[in-house]
């Protein structure tokens, strides 16, 4: 699990141009939207759904969805174990 | 009466990242920007007035160029097979330079992207003028932004007001203030 | 305003039909043009599209344009061949052709370069239609996404103002391409149904296309020439949303101070309006802050509102001039294009109007003054005030 959070967070850091970031700026269960953590907005969530599709093999339906499994890398982590298909 | 407050240019060839730690820093967007925004967003910051960031509606914003997204358009192209990027896409709307620029300091004021054959000074300080018809309109951010790709483009921009002291906004001033 | 600016030309091309004869009919009827892509080279068959029934070889030979034009151009020069004949004019001899588009032909680089590498630019296709009527002393492109063809409107609407015309030609045509039709598939705001706007489970817009132009004259120049005015546009405002590149705010702020400014100008209250034809694209987001902002212009007294979106899919950059075609329609015919496919009321939302010919079947409404609102990503939102 832990290689897949460093895998996510680099793949984050690359598709939303994060610049300057690393992995280990980025805290396990900081919220990425908000105005805490990372502030992420709404075309960041359509960018990740991108993200999740071209790794993973997985589909969201809608951004409502993208909003739960997005709360946080650990939770994107977690979603994107008990749902990839590559 | 027009008048020239300020002027700005960034030379082809900056290292715009780098412009933009040195006179920014605060602003992660920036980093999410196609070239041609970046160009835009940092002429901005050069011609910014006080007082920043509170709404205005007599601010127009008016950008200029031949190719419009162009160089951005290609680089969202080359998604679309597999997975269209949706901030690519968004950057391949021509004036989003305009709206980035509006998000950044609050000005609610007229919004035009304009697409032309080539630079025209005599177009330019007409159609800049043309945003001063109305009452509400009283200085406009006005940029040419030619990003024919990532390392090869031209971009100035003036904030031209109404009344003022400064050099009258007209096409001799315009270009010796760009020559320069 | 000091100059009274006429319409004394309009033309209209898109999914409903081509000419303002085919428009009138369908609006009327309230009969789609939405259906499955049937012209459009993609892939991409998920989505309902609101297309011009014509290949682009059946658009030729109706106009006789040259070979080779994009899609872009000959929609365009559709429209704007029937405004002209309207206005008694021939050709584009002293009058500023101000067109606005997006992609503009991009459908013909991905036909022509399959490598899709785009090699044009946006501002090619009013240059070629510019072309096809003799030439332009001065061809302008304005590029301001989904508002692009309004803001043309404002634009030549400004050059009579200012005297530097008497004639101008203004409006914007835009046709699908596989690029836009993917790109806002990637913004998820494209609905696999025909589009509700303003409906409680509206899920997002259906592409469109088409182009229309109007011809603006002035006062003096329509006397002298001695030609009917359609209507007066007697108003209109441009305002930046500055809040999001592609979301509008909550309170619709851009669209209201686009709307006020228009009112303004033509020194008009609110309650004077008859009809608002509404950007409502069926976007969950667009529909609520465009709502935010027509209960701020208007209060308790709410003319009839309708979005025409379910008729022609959300036409993009050419929306701003087709949809004041319609204004122009309705104007002079005296009816309200319904809000087709609206059924379940959204708090968030106003109550669009449905009536159509069921509610006036024989009756002519007195309608005197209509906004038309068009707004685009990049928060750029104009409203436009037609009058009798």
């Amino acid at each position: 699990m832990e290689q897949l959070i460093n895998e996510i967070k680099l793949k984050l850091i690359d598709a939303l141009n994060l610049d300057g970031m690393t992995p280990a700026d980025i805290d396990d269960h900081a919220p990425l939207f908000g105005d805490e953590g990372l502030g992420l907005d709404s075309i960041d969530v359509l960018e990740l759904i991108v993200l999740l599709e071209r790794n993973y093999g997985i589909r969201l339906a809608n951004p409502q969805e993208g909003k739960k499994v997005f709360q946080s890398v650990a939770v994107m982590a977690d979603y994107v174990a008990a749902n990839r298909t590559k | 009466m027009l008048t020239i407050k300020r002027f700005a240019s960034i030379p082809c060839g900056t290292d715009l990242t780098a412009l933009y730690r040195a006179t920014v820093g605060d602003y992660p967007k920036f980093f999410k920007m196609d070239t041609a925004c970046k160009l835009g967003f940092l002429l901005a910051e050069q011609l910014a007035d006080e007082p920043r960031f509170t709404p205005r509606e007599d601010r127009a914003v008016l950008m200029f160029s031949t190719c419009g997204s162009l160089c951005n358009d290609r680089h969202y192209e080359e998604t679309v097979r597999e997975f269209p990027s949706p901030s690519l896409f968004v950057y391949t709307l021509p004036n989003i330079i305009t709206g980035e620029i509006a998000i950044r300091n609050k000005y609610e004021g007229e919004t035009s992207a304009y697409v032309m054959e080539r630079f025209d000074p005599e177009t330019f300080v007409a159609l800049v003028e043309q945003a001063f018809q109305d009452s509400v309109t009283a200085s406009a951010l006005c940029g040419w932004v030619d990003c024919r790709a990532d390392d090869d483009y031209t971009a100035f921009a003036f904030l031209v007001e109404r009344g003022g002291n400064g050099k009258e906004f007209n096409v001799d001033n315009l270009y010796g203030t760009v020559n320069q | 305003m000091e100059t009274l600016i006429h319409v004394t030309g309009a033309g209209v091309v898109s999914a409903v039909g081509c000419g303002q004869g085919e428009t009138l009919d369908a609006l009327r009827r309230g009969r789609s043009g939405i259906a499955p892509v049937r012209y459009l080279r993609t892939e991409e068959k998920a989505f309902p599209v609101g297309e011009v029934k014509f290949s682009d070889a059946e658009m030729a030979a109706r106009c006789g344009a040259r070979q080779g034009l994009s899609r872009t151009s000959l929609m365009g020069i559709l429209a704007l061949e029937e405004a002209l004949a309207q206005a008694g004019l021939k050709d584009l001899t002293g009058v500023p052709l101000i067109g606005g588009t997006t992609v503009g032909g991009m459908d013909l680089t991905e036909r022509i370069f399959p490598a899709y590498s785009p090699l044009h630019d946006c501002g090619a296709s009013t240059d070629a239609i510019a072309a096809h009527f003799g030439g332009s002393p001065w061809a302008t492109t304005l590029s301001t996404a989904c508002s692009s063809a309004a803001n043309a409107v404002i634009f030549g609407a400004n050059l009579i103002r200012s005297g530097q015309a008497e004639i101008v030609a203004v409006g914007g045509s835009e046709s699908l391409s596989d690029f836009h039709l993917h790109g806002f598939g990637s913004l998820m705001i494209l609905d696999t149904a025909p589009c509700r706007p303003f409906d409680a489970t509206r899920a997002g817009l259906n592409l469109g296309e088409g182009a229309a132009f109007l011809i603006l004259e002035s006062e003096t120049s329509r006397k002298r020439r001695g030609v009917a005015s359609l209507a007066v546009l007697s108003g209109f405002g441009n305002a930046c949303d500055a809040f999001h590149q592609t979301a509008s705010s909550e309170n619709g702020e851009g669209a209201f101070l686009a709307m006020q400014k228009a009112l303004r100008m033509a020194g008009l209250r609110p309650e004077e309006i008859d009809y608002v034809n509404a950007h409502g694209t069926g976007t969950p987001n667009n529909d609520a802050s465009e709502s935010a902002a027509l209960r701020r212009v208007f209060g308790e007294q709410m003319p009839p509102v309708s979005s025409t979106k379910a008729f022609t899919g959300h036409t993009t950059s050419a929306s701003g001039s087709i949809e004041a075609v319609f204004c122009l329609l309705a104007l002079q015919e005296g009816f309200i294009p319904a809000n087709l496919n609206w059924a379940t009321p959204d708090p968030a939302c106003i109550t669009p109007y449905r009536g159509g010919d069921a509610s006036c079947p024989t009756g002519h409404l007195p309608l005197k003054h209509i906004l038309c609102n068009a707004f685009g990503f990049g928060g750029n939102d104009s409203s436009l005030l037609f009058s009798r």
